[in-house]
């Protein structure tokens, strides 16, 4: 008998939970009292399911703890010391049986709520204090990234990433991606980042080091934001291609030369196309390698001292490359491995040193890059360091080039602390600079592809 | 007479297209190798299984290469070990494969862990408690009556995904099991002397080991699942390892080898090295002889073996 209530006890726990549960439904706000009564019907009806089952795996108990018949002639053992053991494991056996059993219904039961079909929330924080030689010491709080995501229906997935700075609150992503459209193909909408080289797609608190590399602050305009769509094709072979083909208002979240909110000829659009590959050199050593092209037929340019817009520029050629060395042994890649990573852009755009009814254009070519190895010395620990070259993307002013050394100290998963020393060498300004981040992630993180 | 060789022709090209469509195999992709030798158990001839991890990885952070996406991409089903044990790198090859069929609740995505108990569900989900599995400890593979019901989950999977076949992975499954069976015989008269010895692992990578074996988990060396310790907590760890006289420090061959060690020689605990998955080591080919080396090196260990 005894036995039979600790067997129970599962199903009595689940009991009580699918009825705490349907109590806790009736507080959810927001619902008409006919989708609660439906809901109630749906949960009554689940619940009766669930007492027939659990009627069934008690029959099925009773069965099973009842004394067997002993064959005549038969010698019952008087005390056997092995029957405790097989008691016992049949009693785990019956109660493992149940819960399994019931299992199903509990998660459907679960799976009824309204609020099961939130979406996933995180929160993640990012604040640095810094100390520049010429522009003295500041407390920046950087963001407070609040990200929601979730599945659409069975064709579409939905996520948005809503920033709050000192600048204000904005939308930094919104995006529907599909899931489900044949010949490996898939499409996004919205306000998304481009799928332009390797960094640009990181939100600032993702990257390696603490600030954003300057070409591609300058050339792509910070993070590639864009408004648009994008389709990204997966190449049927066994070598893996991507081939990603984008048409967006203007490329870059800084990228103040183009209005993002202005309707506008099809020619004054940016068009993006990038494939990408991956070669597995051994086991532990991998390189990724990708071009990406972004072309703007029109860009309504800025005189060179970038105060007064000209109407019907010339256009834009963006161009990239971007490669990556992974190193990761297999056994040990919680904490060793190295990451060499590179990306090379070039821009060619015609600028008008005139005036808006004398124009006079001139085609300048610029190229930067940045280059960065960091390696992983055990589950906390990652130094790097980053070196950066810039030309003016308009060519007035001189290159820029900074040097950074970089710690980064991996409280767990979920918190991070950064140390980072840069000499920044631009025109007019050659300065030492020092940076401590300190970065968190609250509630949901997912590790996605684009971040690897 | 030439439209008599063309039908001939096309009736000839179209038997042999049959007989190479009938020829294709079910492509499997699982996450560890063990999920994989259960499938090649239960498919058989029908199925042509890869696995992503190779059995030395640690599960929590299999690296996410695009190489895995194109295997995912031509895959008829996926196998997971499941209760979120894949969360650092399958959910996101998923979505870079664009194979809708094994996208989570797709017909080809086949949880191993359908049928589990799973151990360790906390009660309260909170980050200040480390890495947490809402669902429970996802390591059960290293018990085999799990993996039993673990094998039952890839058979139901491919029954559902292949009824034609049904049939086949059952006869299969039940030849698999009755296999298993015996061996767990074997293990549970052999583990006889595990029974009641105290271990601390690195990460709670052998709960499911010592629930099934009568061993008494006594701690971690991470300080939570998935954070690394702090000096404090190493020190106290060890006082209570002496205190409780744990008999095993057992560290995954995943995970760093001198803090292990370093616990192991403070305590006087015996230092035992364990693959968590078949394939971790060259003695675990498959998911018998994985268990089978747990099982011997734990008692080897407890016996006062290296």
């Amino acid at each position: 008998m005894r036995s039979m209530l600790s067997n129970r006890r599962p199903v009595h726990v689940a009991l009580g939970t699918v009825v705490v549960l349907l109590c806790g439904a009736t507080r959810v706000g927001g619902q008409t009292p006919q989708e609660l009564q439906q809901e109630l019907k749906a949960m009554k009806a689940q619940l009766q399911e669930l007492q027939e089952k659990m009627k069934k795996q008690e029959e099925l108990i009773e069965k099973l703890s009842a004394p067997q018949p002993t064959p005549a002639g038969a010698v019952r053992p008087a005390a056997a010391p092995a029957a405790a053991p097989d008691q016992e494991q049949l009693e785990k056996r019956v109660t493992e049986n149940i819960i399994q059993k019931i299992q199903p219904s509990l998660a459907a039961a679960n799976k009824t709520f309204p609020s099961q079909f939130n979406p996933a929330i995180g929160l993640i924080i990012d604040s640095v204090g810094s100390y520049k030689e010429n522009e003295r010491g500041n407390f920046e709080f950087r963001s407070a990234e609040l990200g929601l995501s979730a599945n659409i229906d069975p064709f579409a997935r939905g996520y948005a990433i809503i920033n709050g700075t000192n600048d204000g609150v904005e939308v930094e992503e919104a995006a529907i991606v599909t899931t489900s459209l044949p010949y490996n193909l898939t499409v996004k909408g919205g306000r998304f980042f481009a799928d332009f080289g390797r960094l640009s797609k990181f939100h600032d608190h993702d990257l390696p080091f603490v600030n954003r590399p300057v070409v591609l602050d300058q050339y792509v305009g910070g993070e590639s934001q864009a408004d648009g769509v994008e389709a990204s094709y997966l190449a049927p072979f066994q070598q893996y291609l991507t081939l990603t083909l984008g048409a967006y208002n203007k490329l870059g979240a800084d990228n103040t030369r183009v209005d993002n909110t202005v309707p506008r000829d099809m020619s004054k659009f940016t068009y993006l196309a990038r494939p990408a590959t991956f070669f597995d050199l051994t086991d532990a050593n991998s390189i990724d390698l990708g071009a990406t092209y972004a072309y703007t037929p029109k860009v309504d340019t800025y005189t060179a001292d970038n105060m007064e817009q000209i109407r019907n520029g010339k256009g834009r050629h963006l161009a990239g490359v971007d490669i990556t060395y992974r190193y990761t042994p297999l056994s040990q890649a919680s904490y060793r491995g190295l990451i060499w990573g590179t990306e090379v852009l070039y821009n060619r755009e015609d600028w008008n040193d005139g005036t808006d009814t004398d124009p006079v254009f001139h085609r300048t070519d610029a190229w930067g890059m940045y280059s960065y190895v960091e390696a992983r010395l055990t589950r906390r620990y990652y130094p790097g360091f980053l070196f950066d070259y810039a030309q003016d993307i308009s060519r007035v002013q001189g290159d820029t080039k900074a040097y950074s050394p970089y710690f980064t100290i991996w409280a767990s998963e979920f918190q991070r602390l950064r140390a980072q020393y840069t000499y920044f060498d631009a025109p007019a300004n050659h300065e030492s600079q020092f940076f401590l981040q300190w970065t968190a992630v609250l509630g949901s993180h997912v590790h996605g592809f684009r971040d690897r | 007479m030439t439209r008599s060789r063309i039908l001939c022709l096309a009736l000839g090209l179209m038997l042999v297209s049959r007989a190479i469509d009938a020829e294709e195999k079910i492509k499997v992709v699982t996450t560890i190798p063990d999920l994989a030798d259960m499938t090649r158990n239960v498919g058989g001839d029908l199925v042509d299984v890869t696995s992503i991890a190779t059995g030395v990885e640690d599960i929590h952070a299999v690296p996410m290469k695009p190489s895995f996406a194109v295997l995912l991409n031509r895959a008829d089903v996926v196998v997971l070990l499941g209760l979120e044990a894949e969360h650092a790198f399958l959910p996101a090859l998923l979505e870079a494969a664009r194979n809708p069929r094994i996208l989570r609740d797709g017909p080809g995505y086949i949880d191993a862990s359908t049928f589990i108990t799973p151990l360790e569900v906390p009660a309260r989900i909170d980050r200040s408690l480390g890495d947490q599995h809402p669902m429970g400890n996802p390591h059960y593979n290293v018990d085999p009556v799990q993996g039993k019901a673990a094998a039952r989950a890839i058979a139901d999977g491919l029954s559902r995904n292949y009824p034609e076949h049904a049939t086949i992975f059952k006869q299969n499954l039940d030849a698999y099991l009755a296999k298993l069976d015996a061996a767990i015989a074997r293990w549970e008269a052999e583990a006889a002397p595990l029974k009641g010895k105290k271990l601390v692992s690195y990460h709670p990578d052998l709960i499911y080991f010592a629930e099934r074996f009568g061993m008494e988990p006594a701690g971690t060396i991470e300080i939570r699942a998935g954070v690394d310790p702090t000096p404090s907590h190493i020190a106290e760890l060890e006082e209570r390892m002496r205190r409780e006289k744990v008999d095993l420090v057992v560290r995954e061959l995943h995970y760093p080898a001198g803090l292990a060690e370093t616990v192991a020689q403070a305590t006087g605990a015996k230092l035992v090295e364990l693959p968590v998955m078949s394939g971790g080591s060259p003695e675990t080919r498959d998911y018998i002889s994985f268990i089978d080396y747990n099982v011997r090196t734990m008692l080897k260990a407890v016996a006062g073996g290296a």
